[in-house]
């Protein structure tokens, strides 16, 4: 009836997944019995859960991303303590089969459920915005897109308190990944929940290559696009290339589980070195499709806050459409020792040392974007100058490792562990964090602490170097990457310097909460009343903060690179906004709860196949089916938002904007 | 199409005459041109389909010849799909679609030629799975 679910899949006996799922099943109750004592249920279904709107899917995308960024962070906070307490003698806190799930869990979870849903999410606020556009390609498909995202993110907590997670990295790699090594319902948890997330993704990539190419404002062409648009198209065009090989990847070893067949196993004609080779066929363009929007997110900011024009802006676009391409010819450099021999080895060391071209060349353009610029210190820009730092040296390291011989060297040891975190948390995170303190005033109306803000970054930035140095330190020691135990007792200070590194990375995350906590408070002081609080020169800026679910009541008609930044030296000459225009209706999209429904059914479906409850999974998948017909089967796809509501939200705009001028007008009288 | 009102009216749907369009977007012909160009398109794949087995199962075509037949005919399937049915043509118009395939096909080159490239050297370097099984005892 059941399949393999049964009641030891609880883990009664141990006792920190436990008290784990006990206190996150506490609070989830918590939360429910809040919103249901307030009464919110009706305003959540409607306003979020329901929503088309790309605004408020970019904040879930967001919300969902920090909620997993905070788990992610507490199994790495572990697996570090582990290792610190584990050395010699002692053994430390936690079983290997423990261990082996939390390495596995945290790679899982801030790859596929923390990066990728806040990339996505700024990719959902932002990009409609500075195309001057109202919603995306394809606004319900979207929401379907979130949805199965959050599905696979729930399936992966599931396992925590029900079976076990899988045991095998946050790849896994056959045969150790196949049902005679890995029995238990772990890498079907992974496989499951990928699999879900994974076509939400390749769906947003769909939509996103579609909203850059087919709708823009007027005027807007593609030269004239802001760089982080170009970032999402690259990105996105990398999605649709590569997910596919995920997908197939990830199905092929469900049928080798499943069904006992053999394409990984080392048996019968199958080959685990496939695996390897197609899983970083997807894999190496995947930290491209992370580290492009991030890239954009950076010339965003040093861009604005330097109050000049992005340097070389075409030169970007060019290296960034490089990046997109040359990322998918790289992908051997994480399998050198497999044995393909010099002629491979070499071929795609070149191809990797090349692909730092694009990036060097993006790096120089930044900085010569600050050059002779008026550079203002403000939060965003601190992270971004921490992130060329910390990403010059990453990729110093990177390039070291593109050397097959080198590589050989330091292969899966604790320096690569160090290289990829140098990059990924110097590249992504820093820019995360860059890009909600500048478009968080936009999203929400007021600005965050600045104090608090920079703060969390020198906590950040300091913690992050004294955790990874040492790293670097034991990997050229020798030490290998997931030891659950520590043999050599001489490698103990170091690890406890990298304990340390977390103790502050821990404060700087404690400094981010507390931000958040003291902004909100104190939210009606910093209210951002003119919508445009960085001076900033892309179009998401010509809207009022936070900006009407329509964005724009006439959509804007695009002079020359640097949208908003035009129209504002326009109306500082003549002193005075462009003529109202004639308002009429608008047409948005009507909500939709397809993809919750769908969500709901793809969560059920997985959870049942992990367990093999055949008859609720195929229920699940005939639910999916159902509700899919049912929802899309509607004959009122859109509604008129009323001309006169256009125009009282307009006028509001207008007259914020004409206060902004004069403002800005005695500025330039007193200077 | 420059008057920026008739963007106002709409979701942004249509770009001014700067942009390009996919063919589809604001079709010149009407619906009964798609539908007569759909079941044309139709009838050749099927005709080609038909016509592959015939060569195969009759003496039409002298017999070594045949394999060079059916590529022949694999690849005017191939054109009929792209024409037809995924509306790919030389105008200006279909920049877009055109790009998205050339962008598609150079992803398959690279992963399959890639794969095998890699593997068989792995292969060439490395002994064979099944081998190493045989020999143990």
């Amino acid at each position: 009836m059941f399949g393999k679910l049964t009641w030891s899949a609880i883990p009664f006996d141990q006792p920190i997944p436990l008290i784990t799922s006990i206190v996150l099943i506490l609070v989830i109750l918590g939360v429910l019995a809040l919103v249901t004592v307030r009464g919110w249920w009706g305003m959540l279904w409607r306003e979020w859960i329901t929503s088309v709107d790309h605004k408020r899917i970019g904040i879930m995308y967001g919300l969902l991303g920090v909620v997993m960024l905070v788990r992610g962070f507490a199994d790495a906070v572990m697996m570090r303590s582990q290792q610190a307490f584990a050395v010699g003698a002692h053994r430390g806190y936690l079983a290997p089969e423990h261990y082996d799930q939390i390495f596995s869990a945290h790679g899982t979870i801030m790859i596929f459920f923390a990066a990728m849903p806040l990339v996505i999410g700024f990719m959902n606020f932002v990009t409609p915005l500075q195309l001057g556009v109202r919603d995306v390609a394809f606004p319900t498909l979207n929401s379907v897109s979130f949805w199965l995202t959050a599905s696979g993110a729930l399936l992966v907590n599931i396992s925590l308190f029900v079976g076990e997670f899988a045991r095998t990295g946050w790849l896994p790699y056959p045969p150790l990944s196949e049902s005679a090594y890995s029995p238990g319902v772990g890498v079907d948890y992974y496989l499951w929940a990928i699999q879900i997330s994974g076509i939400g993704t390749l769906m947003t990539g769909i939509n996103f290559v579609t909203t850059v190419l087919k709708l823009r404002c007027p005027g807007m062409s593609y030269l004239r696009m802001p760089m982080f648009c170009w970032t999402t198209l690259a990105s996105s065009l990398l999605i649709v290339a590569v997910f596919p090989i995920l997908s197939a990847t990830l199905a092929m070893l469900s049928l080798d589980r499943v069904f006992g067949w053999h394409y990984f196993t080392s048996d019968a004609g199958g080959n685990p070195m496939m695996f390897m080779n197609l899983i970083w066929a997807w894999g190496h363009p995947e930290v491209y499709i992370l580290v492009l929007p991030a890239f954009g997110i950076f010339s965003e900011v040093f861009s604005t806050f330097s109050g000049k024009p992005l340097f070389g802006y075409r030169s970007m676009v060019a290296a960034t459409l490089f990046i997109c391409i040359v990322a998918m010819m790289t992908w051997l450099h994480h399998f050198f020792t497999m044995g393909s021999g010099p002629a491979v080895n070499t071929a795609f060391g070149i191809s990797t040392s090349v692909i730092a071209v694009g990036t060097g060349v993006k790096i120089y353009n930044w900085i010569f974007t600050m050059y002779g610029g008026r550079v203002r210190m403000t939060v965003p820009m601190l992270w971004s100058l921490g992130f060329i730092f910390t990403f010059v040296i990453g990729g110093m390291t990177g390039v070291l490792l593109a050397v097959p011989p080198a590589d050989f060297l330091v292969h899966n040891s604790m320096f690569l562990v160090a290289h990829f975190h140098n990059v990924i948390v110097g590249g992504v995170v820093f820019a995360l964090f860059a890009g909600l303190d500048y478009w968080f005033p936009k999203a929400f109306g007021f600005r965050l602490h600045e104090g608090w803000g920079k703060a969390a970054f020198w906590l950040a930035f300091i913690g992050f170097w004294v955790t990874f140095v040492p790293l670097y330190w034991l990997g050229m020691l020798g030490m290998t990457r997931r030891l659950q135990h520590v043999w050599i007792p001489e490698w103990g200070p170091l690890l406890d310097w990298s304990l340390a590194g977390v103790a502050i990375l821990v404060a700087g995350a404690a400094a981010q909460v507390i931000m958040l906590v003291v902004s909100i408070r104190q939210r009606d002081r910093r209210r951002d009343t003119t919508g445009d609080p960085w001076d900033g020169r892309s179009l998401e800026w010509a809207t009022p903060s936070p900006p009407p679910f329509f964005n724009f009541a006439q959509l804007p008609d695009v002079e020359g690179e640097e949208a908003y930044w035009t129209i504002k030296l326009r109306a500082l000459e003549s002193q005075r906004l462009d003529p109202e225009p004639h308002y009429q209706a608008v047409e948005m999209p009507v909500n939709s709860a397809v993809g919750f429904f769908t969500a709901f059914f793809a969560t059920v479906t997985g959870f049942s196949l992990i367990w093999h409850i055949w008859w609720l999974a195929g229920l699940g998948l005939l639910g999916a089916f159902v509700g899919f017909v049912f929802f899309a089967w509607r004959d009122v796809h859109e509604f008129h938002v009323p001309a006169e509501e256009v125009a009282r939200a307009d006028r509001a705009r207008r007259a914020a904007r004409t206060a902004l001028l004069g403002e800005r007008g005695a500025e330039a009288a007193a200077s | 199409m420059s008057d920026p009102e008739t963007f106002a009216a709409g979701p942004a749907s249509e770009l001014d005459g700067r942009e390009d369009h996919a063919p589809g977007d604001a079709p010149s012909e009407d619906a009964g041109y798609w539908v007569h160009n759909a079941n044309f398109g139709l009838a050749l794949s099927v005709l080609l389909t038909a016509g592959a087995f015939a060569v195969v199962r009759s003496d039409l075509v002298w017999g070594p010849a045949i394999p060079v037949a059916l590529l022949v005919l694999a690849i005017a399937q191939m054109g009929v799909q792209l024409v037809f049915f995924l509306h790919i043509t030389t105008g200006p118009d279909n920049t877009n679609n055109v790009l998205a395939l050339a962008f598609g096909l150079l992803v398959t080159f690279l992963i399959v030629v890639g794969s095998i490239w890699i593997m068989d050297h792995l292969n060439h370097n490395m002994m064979p799975m099944q081998q190493l099984m045989q020999m143990q005892p």
